[in-house]
């Protein structure tokens, strides 16, 4: 087993003497033998579950195949040709980035002010934190229903306090704008908790011997806040910036709910048509090649994403290193 | 912590501030479940007459819907999804404790060829989107071997619409608690393990009584988002099984807002408001009872400076 796990250069500090019978092969390898007897079956399983749906559906990438009774065709990269030949598909990809950039770029800057408020020696603020984190809680099946009903044309909330007023109601479900709009509305409400607090935890692991010596140093509160606490969160805005990425570009559940995909098909998003092919219009082999796009897309926006943080974190680092040891 | 205590001093109208904007926030985000609340308390006939407005008070409340949450109707299978529910998150929980934990062990402690190859395989595919895996996942199914399909482009319905769907397809081994608890482990000193082994503490003796105990605010973290996760998952139950029985609380939401995309059928609004106040409390129990461990655990893993 040990010989199949390749790579060279992260072996170390295993014994080279060489060894008879199977103590000594025991003692010689005793990380590697209980690394694969946990990892193992752990592995075997996730492959099962995870990895071969994931490969399977790569696959059914070149293949017509509506998967009920008949074999696959297999026809190449025709799938993919369609995909960024036909609107329905490279539309639902923009949709699905630029409404995932705008989620996640307005719940993390709010988030993050949100944060510092939280941060503050407030009284009650437990309290606070719950009520800012209760939309996180809550099922998207149940709390998108709210949304219905606050757009519902005839007697949705909204329109009837616009008539209170007496202004025309609008019908939202047949405009684009105000589709995205409720979309990153909702999208934003159910988030904010959560970037708040992952922030909150960010803040409150800067070290508190930073402050300190810039107090000594007689910083002011906007300086300690750009010397300090900036520099100290930003591994953590890192881990923040690409799980809301991720996460956004795959928004789903708020458009099969809210709007439905429509009018006509304008607020479809990738991870929405891909689930639609799969599941209603059948077109297995073009929710596969989907997928391959999709994957691709969360691919570059995290290695893109990489490679910029760890540069800053390897240079903040080093700066912080130097702070706590010279102050 | 004194130095905090200076600055509340000297920055009283920033509290203010503070508290003014936590508190209104706060209240605007809670909004939607007072409003799930009140309309709760009418009765779908009452409902469908009423013109809603911000508040919707009802004129006769009843807690009819309350009482179908709680003990369940003669005509509904509230109970069976709640505990469908119940047993679904605690037998993903399981297994995701032991498999963040014990993966977090091996990647954080234990020296191998590949190991961190291994470990940056598994990280990346973290970033291939669910969804990707919803279809092939129902073919894998749908031709489960031995279970009536062993030809996987055609065959019966395997394992699908039964418990085997959660059992099987529930575990997995939960690559970011993995990540989280290695973060975590790597900066707990590794004299600590050694002077456990002198002792005569065997490798599990070790991970279990050792270094467990120190991981708990990590783990409270991973055993908290986990189970959100799995509690709240529609996707599962409403793509991979049909039976009713088989169905937990959100899936029958969803199932019932399905209805209402329908023309002819009238969904019980209220009834479904209610039982999205049933999905929430629990969740919402769990947090304040161990939102100091949320903190605490994400500041404890490596995703701070």
């Amino acid at each position: 087993m040990k010989q199949r796990i390749s790579g060279e250069g992260a072996l170390i500090g295993e014994a080279s003497a060489p060894s008879k019978g199977i103590t000594k092969f025991m003692r010689n390898h005793k990380d590697a033998v209980i690394a694969t007897i946990i990892l193992g079956p752990m592995l075997l399983w996730w492959a099962l579950i995870s990895g071969f749906p994931t490969l399977f559906g790569f696959f059914l990438g070149f293949f017509e195949w509506v998967g009920v009774a008949s074999t696959p065709k297999f026809i190449g990269f025709d799938n993919y040709v369609r995909f960024f030949n036909d609107p329905v598909y490279y539309m639902a990809l923009w949709r699905a980035v630029w409404i995932g950039l705008l989620v996640t770029g307005l719940t993390i800057i709010i988030g993050f002010l949100v944060a510092l408020l939280m941060n503050l020696p407030l009284f009650g603020k437990g309290i606070y934190r719950t009520m800012w984190y209760i939309p996180v809680v809550t099922s998207t099946v149940a709390t998108t229903q709210i949304f219905n009903i606050f757009l519902d044309p005839n007697n949705g909330v909204i329109n009837n306090i616009l008539k209170g007023f007496g202004k025309e109601p609008i019908i939202w479900q047949y405009s684009v704008g105000w589709g995205v709009f409720w979309i990153v509305v909702y999208s934003i409400w159910k988030g904010i908790g959560g970037s708040a607090l992952i922030w909150l935890a960010g803040l409150q692991s800067v070290d508190p011997v930073l402050y300190e010596a810039a107090d000594i140093d007689g910083a002011n509160r906007w300086q300690k806040f750009w010397n300090v606490t900036l520099p100290g969160v930003k591994p953590i805005a890192t881990y923040i910036i690409i799980t809301g990425l991720i996460g956004a570009v795959q928004i789903y559940e708020q458009v099969i709910f809210i709007t439905g995909g429509g009018p006509y098909g304008q607020t479809e998003v990738l991870v929405y048509r891909i689930l639609r092919d799969g599941f209603f219009d059948f077109n297995l082999g073009m929710a596969g090649a989907s997928s391959v796009v999709l994957a691709a897309v969360v691919f570059v926006f995290t290695v893109a994403y990489f490679r910029y943080a760890t540069e800053n974190e390897r240079s903040s680092r080093k700066k912080n290193a130097r702070g706590a040891h010279g102050g | 912590m004194t130095n905090s205590k200076g600055i509340a001093k000297q920055f009283r109208p920033l509290n203010v501030f503070a508290h003014t904007v936590l508190m209104l926030g706060g209240l605007l985000l809670i909004y939607p479940i007072i409003f799930m609340f009140m309309a709760g308390m009418m009765s779908a006939e009452e409902y469908a007459k009423t013109v809603m407005g911000l508040f919707p008070i009802a004129k006769e409340p009843t807690f009819k819907n309350f009482m179908v949450l709680i003990g369940g109707a003669s005509d509904s299978q509230v109970q069976t999804y709640y505990v469908n529910s119940i047993l679904r998150t605690l037998y993903g929980l399981f297994w995701a404790m032991i498999t963040s934990f014990l993966g977090g062990y091996v990647f954080a402690r234990l020296r191998f060829k590949g190991r961190d190859t291994l470990f940056l395989v598994l990280l990346a595919t973290q970033m291939i989107p669910g969804v990707v895996s919803v279809i092939p996942t129902f073919i894998e199914f749908a031709r489960w071997p031995f279970a009536g399909g062993n030809y996987i482009f055609n065959g019966g319905k395997g394992i699908l619409d039964s418990w085997w769907v959660y059992l099987i397809g529930g575990p997995s081994i939960n690559i970011m608690g993995t990540f989280l608890v290695k973060q975590s482990l790597e900066k707990v000193p590794y004299e600590l393990d050694e002077a456990a082994k002198i002792d005569g503490a065997g490798t599990f003796r070790i991970i279990f009584q050792i270094l467990m105990p120190l991981q708990l605010p990590i783990l409270a973290f991973i055993a908290i988002t986990t189970s959100q996760g799995i509690w709240n998952d529609w996707t599962t139950p409403f793509f991979f099984t049909t039976s009713d029985n088989l169905q937990t609380l959100p899936a029958a939401i969803s199932r019932m807002s399905q209805l209402a995309q329908n023309p002819m059928g009238l969904p019980d609004y209220p009834l479904m408001l209610t039982l999205g106040l049933g999905v929430t409390l629990p969740m919402l129990l769990l947090f304040f009872f161990f939102q100091r461990y949320i903190v605490q655990g994400l500041a404890n893993a490596g995703i701070k400076g």
